[in-house]
């Protein structure tokens, strides 16, 4: 740890402290006088009065701030709810409390509320009035701040088996609370320094006391002066909580300086990731083969060798008006690899989505390994399904990885925590246990040397495999690739499809959206090939590839070889 | 003033006796309360007071968790002399009268005027009238020295109080007989009035008499007592309507305190002109 003096900033400080004494030169005071009035002030600094005034005001705005910021949270939850009641309810909380006065609303509820049989003293009234205040304001900061979060960390976290509201505490809100933090510290300062007010409601905080010492003796600028160092002290305080919250939740924080506050720069030498450079020598991993000693025993026996592993029959879904796919039946065996192919907008990234309920299907029904992701059949509806309530424990239990395009991450974690994070959340697996897998997954696609690095230090290649990783850390039964290369570099392509190919060998029954046609040729056992919401034709990779029988087949091919 | 001990003695064991036998609450009974104000027994009286308002309720310099002042010592007196505690709850003036009607404090004891409009909500029992003074720059460069003279002045008063009316009908006044209009500043507290004449914002403030002459008495070289005016309001203790025990309590309280001397003493002990004085009346309409 160094700390050193900034100059720039140590000349301001003086400048500052200079500032007070304009004012008594122009009140015609020497220096004789002046030096008596500091004196006088740093006397009232240390009064018991006042900074008992400055602990109610300290008390109110603590215990309201943590009731607010409960509130707050919960509105900004409704705000973002798709029921419309529950979404204009809050809307009408935060439109009514925003919008009236807050002396007025502390007033009803100290004078107004005793009418009612409702009474309160003056400092839970204050606390109350504050807290209902705090949740208006907070509610809006911290839906902006949800908001400011990508879905696709949402979409990666439901893949993952997590519910709504363990994705939201352990991926959302972290990953928020760098654009809230500084919005919370406004309103806090602000409360502390707004508690005067409430000297109407008999609140006897910092500034009516100092009022009434002035009231008494009418020293107006030393009373006043100790007040607002008193004031400044405080805030100074919630200023460098919002510093270190601040370093606590920037998931950038290699770059950053440590601490700097008014001159004082403290700067310490950073996480070990920092220092190593991004691109660390991994030893080459060409043999996969330990992959399958990771899969779990179940996923390699099949129990009903007569039913597919994965079934989709009739599967319809379109997105307001637009069919996306139009009655899709496929069957898929366990052990099986089949690459759907097909032009943007066919329809094969929404079939994915649809197999691991990520999005509700409109008709039909897909199974996975004998069981319905999160439907059950209503009874005597000829088949027809319905969605379960507990949606993210159906999506756990059935076991089904997912990668996506972009990989998503997620952002805030390091490699190794984005892959023990569901295990230990949604599986319940002890971390210790977690983590010796995650190392392992790590080790297997080559990337042990980088477990603690956060996604941004990695390159798009390092990203995926960490996510391949993360998807099989669940021991999935079944693997869903969404264009896992798309978003890649050319050259970073073969290593992220060298994983998938290990995977295939290991046995791993896999479904992968591509137009990686030579991978399709290589390593599919069968190539799906769609188009407008429906299923073309399908066979083994020399039939599809090699020989379409369909028109529109070969139109797509040749359009997607010519261009690699 | 040098009356010796014994003839105030004397003075004082005849008034007392007169009092007595009129009405048998003419004494302190502290002990009797139950069975005088039954509804009283036991409770911890809140009084309500803006301690910024010297010399009727303001901080003890010498101890700033203690509220001192005519007033002040008055409500004490009275409540020790019914037999029960009293605790001071302090809020801003504008606060204080909506806490009473809301049952947030018992009695608002601290330089209430009285106006039918108020006696709607509130009963008072009034104990002294009122004088108003007009606060203005040391050896008053204008030469205010009659309300009369305001016209085309600027004045501040608090807001909320009867004298912020009456400058508002001075105003009015001015403008009948075509002079310019009072310009009117209202003050949140008494220091910030105070204030605004110091630093010439404002010409005159005008407040209770005491007060100003308090002001002018402890700052010369910043202000003086341009005027005042007895407008014969009176000044009483506010209590909830209806509250009969509470009312019953203040009015024997404060005759017993007229009656021996006491409202006198405090009054002098803050420099509040005794002769303002006047017989404890309920006031109720």
């Amino acid at each position: 740890m160094t700390v050193r003096i900034n100059p720039k900033a140590a000349s301001t400080l003086c400048l500052l402290a200079l500032l007070p004494w304009y004012p008594a030169m122009a009140a015609d005071l020497d220096g004789v006088q002046a030096l008596q009035g500091f004196k006088e002030l740093i006397g009232y600094v240390g009064s018991p009065f006042l900074l008992g005034g400055a602990w109610v005001a300290l008390k109110i705005t603590l215990i309201a701030m943590s009731i607010g910021l409960v509130l707050g949270l919960g509105l900004a939850l409704m705000r973002l709810s798709r029921f419309k009641t529950v979404n204009s309810a809050a809307w009408g909380y935060i439109w009514f409390v925003r919008g009236t006065p807050q002396l007025l609303q502390l007033v009803f509820i100290f004078d107004a509320l005793p009418l009612i049989g409702l009474r309160f003293d003056e400092v839970t009234t204050a606390v109350v009035g504050f807290a209902l205040n705090e949740a208006a304001f907070s509610a809006e900061l911290f839906r902006a701040g949800i908001l400011s979060v990508n879905r696709s960390q949402s979409t990666a976290a439901a893949a993952l088996g997590m519910g709504p509201l363990l994705a939201l505490r352990r991926i959302i809100l972290p990953q928020s609370m760098r654009a809230v933090i500084p919005g919370l510290a406004n309103d806090t300062i602000g409360m502390l320094k707004l508690t005067s007010i409430a000297s109407v409601i008999f609140v006897n905080e910092l500034t009516f006391r100092s009022q009434q010492v002035v009231g008494q003796n009418f020293k107006f600028f030393t009373v006043f002066g100790a007040a607002a160092v008193i004031y400044l002290f405080l805030t100074s305080a919630i200023s460098l909580l919002q510093v270190w919250l601040e370093r606590m939740f920037d998931h950038e924080r290699d770059h950053k300086v440590s601490f700097s506050w008014f001159g004082l720069r403290a700067s310490k030498s950073e996480a070990r990731a920092a220092d190593a450079p991004p691109d660390v020598k991994e030893p080459d991993v060409g043999n996969h083969a330990w992959i399958s000693t990771l899969l779990p025993l179940e996923s390699r026996t099949p129990r009903q060798p007569d039913e597919p592993f994965v079934a989709c029959r009739n599967v319809w879904k379109s997105y307001g008006k637009r069919e996306i796919l139009r009655g899709v039946d496929l069957a898929i065996a366990h052990g099986e690899v089949v690459v759907i192919l097909g032009p943007s907008g066919s329809g094969k990234s929404t079939l994915l989505k649809l197999i691991n309920h990520l999005e509700p299907l409109d008709w039909g029904a897909i199974k996975v390994d004998s069981q319905y992701v999160g439907y059950r059949e209503v009874p005597g509806g000829g088949g027809t399904v319905k969605p379960l309530h507990n949606l993210a424990r159906a999506r756990a239990e059935a076991r089904v990885g997912m990668v996506f395009q972009h990989f998503n991450l997620f952002s805030h974690l390091s490699a190794l925590d984005n892959i023990v994070e569901a295990q230990c959340q949604v599986y319940g697996v002890p971390r210790v246990e977690a983590q010796a897998l995650g190392r392992e997954l790590l080790k297997s696609v080559g990337l042990a040397a980088h477990a603690d690095f956060l996604p941004h230090r990695l390159s798009g290649g390092q990203q995926q495999r960490v996510a391949i990783a993360r998807a099989l850390a669940i021991k999935p039964k079944l693997m869903l690739f969404d264009e896992p290369t798309s978003a890649l570099d050319p050259e970073l392509v073969g290593e992220v499809l060298g994983v998938m190919r290990g995977l295939a060998d290991a046995g791993m029954t896999m479904i992968v959206v591509t137009h990686e046609i030579r991978f399709a040729r290589d390593v599919a056992d069968r190539v799906v090939f769609m188009d407008g919401g429906e299923v073309i034709e399908q066979g083994t990779p020399q039939q599809v590839i090699d020989n379409p029988a369909h028109e529109r087949t070969r139109k797509f091919l040749n359009v997607v070889v010519n261009q690699t | 003033m040098f009356i010796p001990r014994a003839i105030k003695l004397l003075l004082c064991a005849i008034t007392v006796l007169l009092f007595s036998q009129g009405a048998s609450a003419q004494s302190c009974e502290p002990s009797k309360v139950a069975q005088k104000y039954p509804s009283l027994a036991g409770k911890t009286i809140k009084i309500g007071v803006d301690p910024e308002s010297p010399p009727y309720a303001f901080r003890d310099s010498k101890d700033l968790n203690k509220i001192i002042g005519a007033d002040a010592d008055m409500a004490r007196a009275v409540f020790d002399c019914a037999g029960v505690k009293t605790e001071f709850f302090t809020a801003g003036w504008p606060g204080l009268l909506p806490a009473l009607r809301a049952g947030q404090i018992d009695v608002m004891w601290d330089l209430l005027y009285y106006t039918p409009e108020r006696a709607k909500e509130t009963s008072f029992l009034t104990y002294m009238q009122a004088g108003t003074g007009g606060l203005v720059a040391a050896g008053n460069p204008k030469k205010i020295d009659d309300i009369s003279k305001l016209c085309g002045l600027t004045v501040t008063a608090g807001i909320g109080t009867v004298e912020l009316t009456m400058a508002q009908d001075q105003s009015a006044k001015c403008k009948a007989a075509n002079k310019p209009e009072v310009t009117i500043m209202t003050s949140a507290d008494i220091a910030s009035g105070a204030r605004l004449v110091a630093s010439k914002r404002a010409d005159v403030m005008m407040y209770d008499l005491a007060l100003v002459d308090g002001l002018a008495k402890q700052n010369p070289q910043l202000y003086s007592r341009g005027f005042m005016v007895t407008s014969g309001m009176k000044i009483g203790v506010g209590v909830k309507k209806g509250n009969a025990d509470m009312i019953a309590a203040v009015s024997d309280g404060l005759k017993i305190m007229q009656a021996n001397q006491t409202q006198k003493k405090t009054f002098l002990q803050y420099g509040v002109d005794p002769s303002l004085e006047m017989p404890t009346a309920l006031l109720t309409q």
